[in-house]
This record gives structure tokens, C-alpha cells and sequence, in this order.
């Protein structure tokens, strides 16, 4: 197809702003999937993203439309990743667009990561199609929604489409905006083969298949092809478009958006933001803007039972062909005995791991307080750098330690500002401006640690704010801070898997708090435990949890024995699920108590 | 006499050739708010067809079995005393005739002390039940409201009286502590009532709740406190301290008695023995299995009939009606004998007697269990090295009994 004739967009929305059911009436009008195969959100693959109502992995999809004009044009949606964690995959899938479609909540109007991505967009010089969806809710207040968009980013009011993608009223509007406001691609055929990969997924037959949108030249199935930042060569198993399955091709030109079946075995060969180009006669430049995703959050995943750690690891292993942000390394605790310290893009990336591993592994997890990148320098000049608080040296050798601060931006109705101030600055975060959007709505900005930020933080947001407010953050800097370890002591013994870094203001009220949490979830031993934190040497709080007493059956019936012994071999099950420190029994959910010390109790 | 040889097997190793039979009889007037027991209120009605079946029952256990010494017959419930005395005769009557009953056989009857008459327990001593146990359960008003109990004190001292006059030998009383919001003051208020009474034998157990029971339901609606363990714990060391100086030795976790009152169907089951249980839901331990009867009493009587009729079959032919049967292997008996043998407080586990059992070495097979409880001080040995639980160990027996299994 002559690019002329090609327009490749993306869709910007916040979460349940109806993104997918947009994708989905797109699809059916353009004849792409047939009614009978419309199965709900088909650009959401996993089971967890449909539950979730977010999208997790890009993906992309290509379409025939003909226009008013009477034309047939060639149209790729390229799918966004919807949450925070991954605006580095955003990016990459805006750069592969010419135009996106801005979707908006004709109910809830704007959302502060979707203002992100829309900048992010402008950056990339994208043509905007606005849309206000939902039209058909009694709550839609289009034109309300429509001025807003008109205020933040310019765009006439006029221009905004209304629509319900659910009922599919004036859906086909937004393909002829799409045709007639988008320019098509610009690419030199002629020139030296450059495309971006925006995203790879791992196939058992195929490899590594990157999902790639073509600037420059042309890739044919027979040709050699490099990775430009790892040098790799290879030779295509298989290429070809997505419509919307995979269906081979002989060649993708300049301006179109397909796949590339690598063969390769590990997404790390292959990295999204990567450039694409022919190992003879190649590009002497890539495409610009890659970056190597990096883990900004950290946690322990153990095992719950110790001999699941090889499946532990396969799991893992498995997950990372699809997933080059998620790293890990052996680790081993004291507590925990032989897990991982695994790295994350965000406490998000995270969750999804952990539920993944949990799900569809079917691994039983025993995961640690998730835990920051700090840089540690010592008095002998050297500085490290430090992804567990049980990594942190001596006090003694400690010359300074620096932490990550991340810039956040907050969108909120104005009522719950007194609120959002207060988590913030209860939170050791920094106030950097406030802008009224209309009459009603702020966008907060501050600075904050992101070891704040990590402990749920979100939640607690969406919480003082009833789920009004939405959140953007992004990484500000290093900044030198006056932190210290907090150790929690059980039985007189330092837990390596309880240890946190906490600023020292904050020590006494979160080891406190750490200790009362404590004292609940460990049960009576045989012995009283006493449960102590710690500052280095000082204890700076304590509490006891009694020897038990008691623990009998009562009278059986009748001779049930074997009830008795059921009941026995319950009680010894859910003593192999308790992790042993010293001779302490402690069950798994202390390990995440460090979770919760925020929480008003 | 038959051959008792063959019936133990070796699986219950060198032990006396006698059995105990337990028959359960699972009508009540109204159930307890405790009670998870296999108990019905409001079928009077099905007691005639339920007696036969038991009757049936008792046959053709009976049948499979050689006829071994039957040294004691307990009637537990649900409610034994709701059935007329010509049912309790009935049963006894074929107790007799299918089985051997040595000469000087325990025969006990668990009894509400509600409406019984002085001519309950005569004709009871007729027919020859030697042991009466009574459901006190508390000396108090709130605290058996709380239970859902109808009786009185007023009605226990009467039913003791009776039972005295009709010259029952061996009597009994249960109590509960650790009620919610039972005082130590209370509890002590209940067990001298009891001991005022001078009962041959005392239970006292702990209350537990129970899932899908009434209390249950009314702890988990926040309407009833749950019961505190420590404060339970307090009473059961009360409760040893009071019935030691009143001359009751302490012979099992939950059991007291006077010299030569010790319930001889109980220890029978804790020293691991065989012993049938007849009756709906009813369990027994024979012929190398455990097995549960079918629970549901129109179930249970449709099955003793079949079987009887020879149109249905079980695979342990000395439980016709059992649901479940769980065959055992010599290391399920040990671990089972060394559990049941250590809640007997004064016997425990002798090392020798369990060798001279079995032919196999105690400590060779549980020593490294063995040292820890020791280590805790949950287990004491005596110089000749028989093994008691320790005060605190008859609290945490579980803690005992878990490194068993």
C-alpha cells in the first residue's frame, strides 16, 4: 500500500474510559473481526488484563477502511499500555503513530495519566483526534468535557467528536477524523531499512516476534536483519501483519506496521525501542529515543514452601521471555531461606508479576516489603548501590545515603485537596504547584521519595479522594537524605526479611507500628517472644507476644479418632506453611505487615 | 470362646483379646448451643425402627467377629435416657445374646438430669447399667441458658439422689469451663456444687466452639464473647488444684476419678484396644480399620436392613453400615497408641509395655519427637522411663500429640 493510504494511531485513554470498546467498534466496522468472533476487548490477550480493565502489553492491529472519499485505506492501531509503570512502552508506541485518538469519560473528564500521555504525544508531534465516549450515560456532560480538552491542550471544542463506543453511535466519525486529520507516514523507501520495535511477545514456535512499525526502506522475509543496540543478526523465521491475528507477509514497507518472527529466544535480544535494520547495507543511525527499561522497585519472592524454588525460578525465566523489565537474582535470607530479589518497573509491574507467578504458575509467595534502588556512599569514597535494606553496611562506614525522589503530578476534584496534601506531605513529599483545569478540578504537583510512593501509596490516594483522583509520576533525582535501618528483632534476633530503610524522623512511629503489627500476626509460642525494632544498637520499641497456654481438643465423639487426627494433621500443615526464625514460628503475612504501617489503626 | 488370635491380627500386637462396644444413639429434646454432634431434635418417631436396626446391627458385627470378651457397653448420645426402658432392654438383651459380656461388664448410661425419676434409675440398675453419667455442665443459670440447657440444679441434685437410692455404683457429672463470660469465681462455683454432690467420677471439658453451631453463629455476630484460652487455662489448673484436695486422681486430660471409678470403656479406647460403634454416625476401631457409621439415622437404618436382607455388603463386615473405613498400617497404630496413651496422665506411655505391644522400640521409632517435648518440658519421664505429659503439657497436649502424625 502507497503510504498515502496508510495511518497509523494509537488510542490514549485513561483505564476504563473505554479504550477497548472503541478498538472493538473500530474492528467490527471496518469489517477486521466478524460479529460472531467478537469476543470482548480482543486487543486485551490475558485473562488478568480483561479482569483488571487495563491493558497490560501493547499490541497492534490492522485495518481496511473505506472512507467517504471512496478510498481504501490501510489503518494500524497500535494498543497503549494503560498504567504509569510502563510510560517508557508508551512512548515507543506513540513514536511508531503519525496521530492518536484521545479518548475522554464524558462523565469524568480528564485523568492526570492520560494528560502525561498526551503530552507525551504532543512531544511526538502526533495529530490529535479528540473524543468525548459515553455520551450515552445521564451523567455525560460532553460539552463540559469537550471545553476542558479545549482549555488543556487547545484543541477546538468544535472538533471534538461525541460519541458512545458501547452503542456505537458516531463511531464512524472517528474513522473518517482518523483518515482525513492524520497524515499518513513520511518514510524514504528508497533509503537505508530502519524500523522500530515497539513491543515483543515470546512464541515457543517462533521466538521472540517483534511488533515493529517501518520508518525507513523496506524488510523482506529473505533478508539478514541486525538489531541495532545489541548487534544481533538474524534471520526472520517469519514476517507479516496483524489483521488482527498473525498473517505471514513477503515484505513490510516504509510507513506500515507488522511483525517479525526473530527466533530468538529471550526478549532481552530484542528491546522494545530498539532499531531494526539490514545487516548489509544498514542504517548508519537508529531511530532515536531507546532507552533500557530500568527496575526502579525491588522485592524478595520466596518460596513458600522451600522445594517450589526451582519452580520459582522457571516461572520467572518464563515470565522475562516477555517481559525485559523484570529482573532478578538469587538471594538468600536468613528467614526466608532461597528466593530472588526480583526488580520492577513499578509497585504495578509488580503486582501483576507476583499474581502471574501466583495464578498461572500456581506458586505459593511469600514476597518482602518491596524496597528502592539507594546509592550508598561510604567514607572511603566509594558509593554502592543498594536494592535490600539488608545490604546496607555498618552505620559506622556510612558516609551518606542518597535516595530516588520521583516528580508526581495529581489530577483531583478541588474538594479533596486538604486531603491529598496531608498524604503527601504525611509522606515526606514536597509541594511544587497547584493549577486550577476548570472551576472544579486541580492538577497538584509535588516531589516525593519513591519508597514513599511504593507503599500504597495509590491506594491510600484513591481512598482520601473516594477514586477521583488519578496519578502521574516520573523519575526527579537522587537526593542525599538522613536514613536509617530499621531492624525488627523476633526473639532477640535480627530478621533480615523485616529489616526497612526509613528516614530517621519517621523511625520511632514506624517501628512502633511495625512491632504492634507484629505482636498480632505472630501466634503464641511455647515461649513468650519478645519483639523488639531497632535503630543500630537502640531499641526503640517493644512488645511481647505471651507463651500460649492452651491448645487441647476437647472431648471427641464417640471415639472419632480419625477426626482428631485430621485435625492434628491441619494444625501440622499450617505449621509447615510458618517460616522458621530461630525457634520462632512466624507466618508469611508478617512479611508484608511493613506493607500496611500507613494505614490509621 | 472364639479365636481372639485371629481377630486382633498382630496388628493391635500383644494386648488382651477383649472388646468394647460403644452405641450411639443420636435423639435429643432440643440440641445444645454447643453440641456439633451427630444429634436430632424431633424424631421420636424413628427410635422403634432405629433400636431394631441397632439390634440388627449388633448381629451381624456380631457375626464377623470371633466372640471375644466384651468388658464394657456404652450408651452415648445425643440423648441414651430419651429411649424407654424397654428399648434400652431390647438392646441390652441382644447385647448379650451376640456378644460375650465378661461377668463384672461396665455398663454406662449418659442421662439428662431433666425429668428423670427415682424409677428411671431403678429400672436401669434392673436392667444392669452399673454407671450413670449425668450432663451437669455448669451450676449456673446464665451459664446454661447460655448452653440452651432446660435442667436446673435443683434438677441435678435430684437425679444424683435417684441414682444413689436406686444404688447406681459408679456416677458421673460433666462440666464445662471456659464458657464466655465465665468468671474463675464462677467455674469454682460449679465444681464445689458438683463436688458437694460427691460424684465417683468428674469430666470437665473445655468448651469449644464448634463451626455451624448456635454459639458459633452468636460469637461470629459479636452477640457472645469468644471463650478466653488463658482464662480457660486458669480454670483447668483450678480445677486440679480443687479435685486433688477432694481426693480425685487425675487420671486422663479431661477425667477424674475416685479409686476404682476410673470409666473402663474410655481407657479401654485410649489404650488404643478395639471397640465397635454401633449406631448412626457411630465410630469404632476393629479388625485393623477405623471406620464411621453412616450419619443420618433414615441412612443408617436403611443400610443395617439392607444388609441384613443380604442385598448390600460392607467391605469391613463388622461395620455393615460403615460410610467411611480406613484400613491402618502399623505405623498409624503406633503413632495413634502413642496420642491416646499419653492423654492417660498417670499412665502415659511405658516404653516396655509398648516393646512388649509391638516388639518395637518407643524412642528407636519417635526419639527425636521424644527429646523435643521433653526439651519444651511438654513431656516428663518417670526413672523407669515411662513417658506422662507434664502439667503445661496436659494444656498443649495438641502440641504433643502434632509431632505424632
Amino acid at each position: 500500500m502507497d503510504q498515502s493510504h496508510i495511518r497509523n494511531f494509537c488510542i490514549i485513554a485513561h483505564i476504563d474510559h473505554g479504550k477497548s470498546t472503541l478498538a472493538d467498534r473500530m474492528l467490527q466496522l471496518t469489517g477486521t473481526i466478524s460479529e460472531r468472533d467478537m469476543q470482548a476487548q480482543v486487543l486485551d490477550d490475558m485473562e488478568l488484563e480483561r479482569e483488571r480493565g487495563v491493558t497490560i502489553k501493547a499490541s497492534a492491529v490492522r485495518m481496511q477502511y473505506t472512507a467517504a472519499d471512496g478510498e481504501t485505506y490501510e489503518m494500524n492501531l497500535i494498543d497503549t499500555p494503560g498504567h504509569v509503570d510502563f510510560a517508557y512502552e508508551v512512548s515507543r508506541a506513540l513514536q511508531a503513530c503519525e496521530g492518536a485518538v484521545l479518548v475522554v469519560d464524558a462523565t469524568q473528564g480528564i485523568e492526570a495519566q492520560t494528560l502525561a500521555n498526551l503530552y507525551m504525544a504532543l512531544e511526538h508531534d502526533l495529530e490529535l483526534v479528540a473524543v468525548v465516549n459515553k455520551i450515552d450515560l445521564p451523567a455525560a456532560q460532553p460539552d463540559e468535557v469537550a471545553q476542558e480538552i479545549e482549555d488543556l491542550i487547545g484543541l477546538d471544542a468544535a472538533d471534538v467528536l461525541q460519541v458512545s463506543a458501547k452503542t456505537g453511535e458516531n463511531v464512524p466519525q472517528v474513522l473518517e477524523a482518523i483518515v482525513r486529520r492524520i497524515p499518513p507516514p513520511k518514510g524514504d523507501r528508497a533509503a537505508p531499512t530502519r524500523a522500530l520495535i515497539f513491543d515483543s511477545h515470546y512464541d515457543s514456535y517462533k521466538g521472540v516476534i517483534a511488533y515493529v512499525r517501518v520508518f525507513d526502506g523496506v524488510i523482506r522475509r529473505t533478508d539478514t536483519l541486525r538489531m541495532m543496540s545489541t548487534d544481533t543478526e538474524l534471520e526472520p523465521v517469519e514476517i507479516g501483519i496483524f489483521n488482527p491475528h498473525m498473517q505471514p507477509t513477503d515484505s513490510l514497507s516504509a510507513g506500515e506496521v507488522g511483525y517479525i518472527a526473530t527466533g530468538l529466544k529471550t526478549v532481552r535480544e530484542c528491546r522494545v525501542g530498539d532499531t531494526v535494520t539490514l545487516a548489509e547495507g544498514g542504517a548508519p543511525e537508529p531511530l532515536p529515543g531507546y532507552k533500557q527499561a530500568k527496575p526502579m522497585v525491588f522485592a524478595g519472592f520466596y518460596p513458600a514452601d522451600n522445594d517450589d524454588y526451582d519452580a520459582l525460578r522457571d516461572a520467572l525465566e518464563k515470565l522475562q521471555l516477555n517481559d525485559a523489565s523484570l529482573v532478578f537474582e538469587p538471594e538468600t535470607s536468613q528467614a526466608l531461606n532461597f528466593g530472588f530479589r526480583v526488580g520492577f518497573l513499578g509497585l504495578f509491574h509488580m503486582e501483576i508479576i507476583q499474581e502471574r507467578l501466583e495464578r498461572e504458575y500456581g506458586l505459593d509467595l511469600v514476597a518482602t516489603s518491596p524496597s528502592v534502588e539507594y546509592q550508598v556512599v561510604l567514607r572511603n569514597g566509594d558509593v554502592i548501590v543498594i536494592t535490600s535494606p539488608a545490604d546496607l553496611p555498618d552505620e559506622s562506614e556510612i558516609a551518606e545515603i542518597r535516595e530516588p525522589w520521583m516528580f508526581i503530578e495529581i489530577f483531583s476534584p478541588e474538594e479533596y485537596i486538604g486531603a491529598i496534601m496531608e498524604l503527601v506531605t504525611g509522606r515526606r513529599g514536597e509541594y511544587v504547584s497547584m493549577e486550577y483545569l476548570d472551576a472544579k478540578r486541580v492538577l497538584l504537583k509535588y516531589r516525593i521519595p519513591l519508597a514513599e510512593l511504593i507503599v500504597d501509596f495509590y491506594d491510600r490516594l484513591k481512598s482520601v479522594t473516594r477514586g477521583y483522583a488519578s496519578l502521574d509520576y516520573h523519575f526527579d533525582s537522587y537526593r542525599p537524605e538522613r536514613l536509617v535501618k530499621l531492624d525488627v528483632l523476633v526473639n532477640k534476633q535480627p530478621v533480615d526479611a523485616l529489616a526497612m530503610i526509613v528516614h530517621e524522623d519517621e523511625a520511632y512511629r514506624k517501628g512502633q507500628k511495625l512491632v504492634s503489627r507484629l505482636k498480632r500476626l505472630i501466634p503464641r509460642q511455647l515461649f513468650e517472644v519478645p519483639i523488639q525494632a531497632a535503630v543500630g544498637k537502640r531499641v526503640i520499641s517493644r512488645a511481647n507476644v505471651k507463651a500460649l497456654r492452651k491448645d487441647v481438643l476437647a472431648k471427641c465423639y464417640g471415639g472419632d479418632v480419625t477426626r482428631k487426627k485430621k485435625l492434628l494433621e491441619k494444625q501440622k500443615k499450617g505449621k509447615k506453611r510458618l517460616k522458621m526464625i530461630g525457634n520462632v514460628e512466624v507466618p508469611q503475612e508478617a512479611f508484608m505487615a511493613v506493607l500496611r504501617l500507613n494505614d490509621d489503626d | 470362646m472364639g479365636n481372639g488370635e485371629a481377630f486382633f491380627g498382630t496388628l493391635y500386637g500383644n494386648i488382651p483379646a477383649e472388646l468394647a462396644l460403644y452405641i450411639h444413639i443420636p435423639f435429643c429434646e432440643a440440641r445444645c448451643s454447643y453440641c456439633a454432634f451427630n444429634t436430632y431434635v424431633g424424631q421420636r418417631a424413628r427410635v422403634p425402627a432405629y433400636v431394631r436396626a441397632l439390634q440388627a446391627e449388633m448381629r451381624l458385627a456380631a457375626e464377623a467377629l470371633p466372640r471375644v470378651p466384651v468388658s464394657s457397653v456404652y450408651f452415648g448420645g445425643g440423648t441414651p435416657s430419651l429411649l424407654a426402658v424397654d428399648e434400652l432392654g431390647a438392646l441390652l438383651e441382644t447385647c448379650a445374646d451376640a456378644f460375650v459380656l465378661i461377668p463384672d461388664v461396665e455398663i454406662t448410661l449418659e442421662a439428662n438430669p431433666e425429668r428423670l425419676s427415682p424409677r428411671d434409675f431403678r429400672a436401669w440398675r434392673a436392667l444392669g447399667f452399673n454407671r450413670v453419667s449425668l450432663g451437669m455442665q455448669s451450676a449456673r443459670e446464665d451459664e446454661l441458658r447460655l448452653f440452651r440447657r432446660t435442667h436446673t440444679l435443683a434438677d441435678v441434685r435430684a437425679a444424683v439422689e435417684a441414682a444413689r437410692a436406686a444404688g447406681i455404683p459408679s456416677l458421673n457429672l460433666d462440666l464445662i469451663y471456659g464458657v464466655p463470660r465465665q468468671t474463675p469465681a464462677a467455674w469454682r462455683e460449679s465444681v464445689q456444687a458438683a463436688l458437694a454432690l460427691a460424684p465417683d467420677h468428674l469430666s470437665l471439658y473445655s468448651l469449644g466452639v464448634e463451626e455451624k453451631t448456635l454459639l458459633h453463629k452468636q460469637i461470629a455476630r459479636g452477640r457472645v464473647p469468644p471463650p478466653d484460652p488463658d482464662l480457660a487455662a486458669d480454670m483447668y489448673e483450678l480445677a486440679e488444684e480443687l479435685l486433688a484436695r477432694a481426693g480425685y486422681r487425675h487420671y486422663e486430660i479431661s477425667n477424674w476419678a475416685r479409686d476404682g471409678h476410673a470409666c473402663r470403656h474410655n481407657v479401654h479406647v485410649w489404650r488404643n484396644r478395639p471397640y465397635l460403634g454401633l449406631g448412626a454416625g457411630a465410630h469404632g476401631n476393629v479388625a485393623g480399620a477405623r471406620y464411621a457409621n453412616l450419619r443420618r439415622p433414615s441412612d443408617y437404618i436403611a443400610r443395617v436392613a439392607a444388609v441384613a436382607a443380604g442385598d448390600a455388603r460392607s467391605t469391613l463386615l463388622a461395620a455393615p453400615a460403615a460410610e467411611e473405613i480406613a484400613a491402618l498400617t502399623p505405623a498409624d497404630v503406633y503413632a495413634e497408641t502413642v496420642i491416646l496413651g499419653l492423654r492417660l496422665t498417670e499412665e502415659g506411655i511405658a516404653p516396655c509395655a509398648f516393646a512388649a505391644r509391638f516388639g518395637r522400640d518407643l524412642w528407636t521409632l519417635y526419639g527425636a519427637q521424644l527429646r523435643r517435648l521433653l526439651a519444651w518440658g511438654l513431656l516428663e519421664q518417670s526413672d523407669k522411663g515411662r513417658l506422662r505429659l507434664t502439667p503445661r503439657g496436659r494444656l498443649l497436649a495438641n502440641r504433643v500429640f502434632v509431632e505424632f502424625v
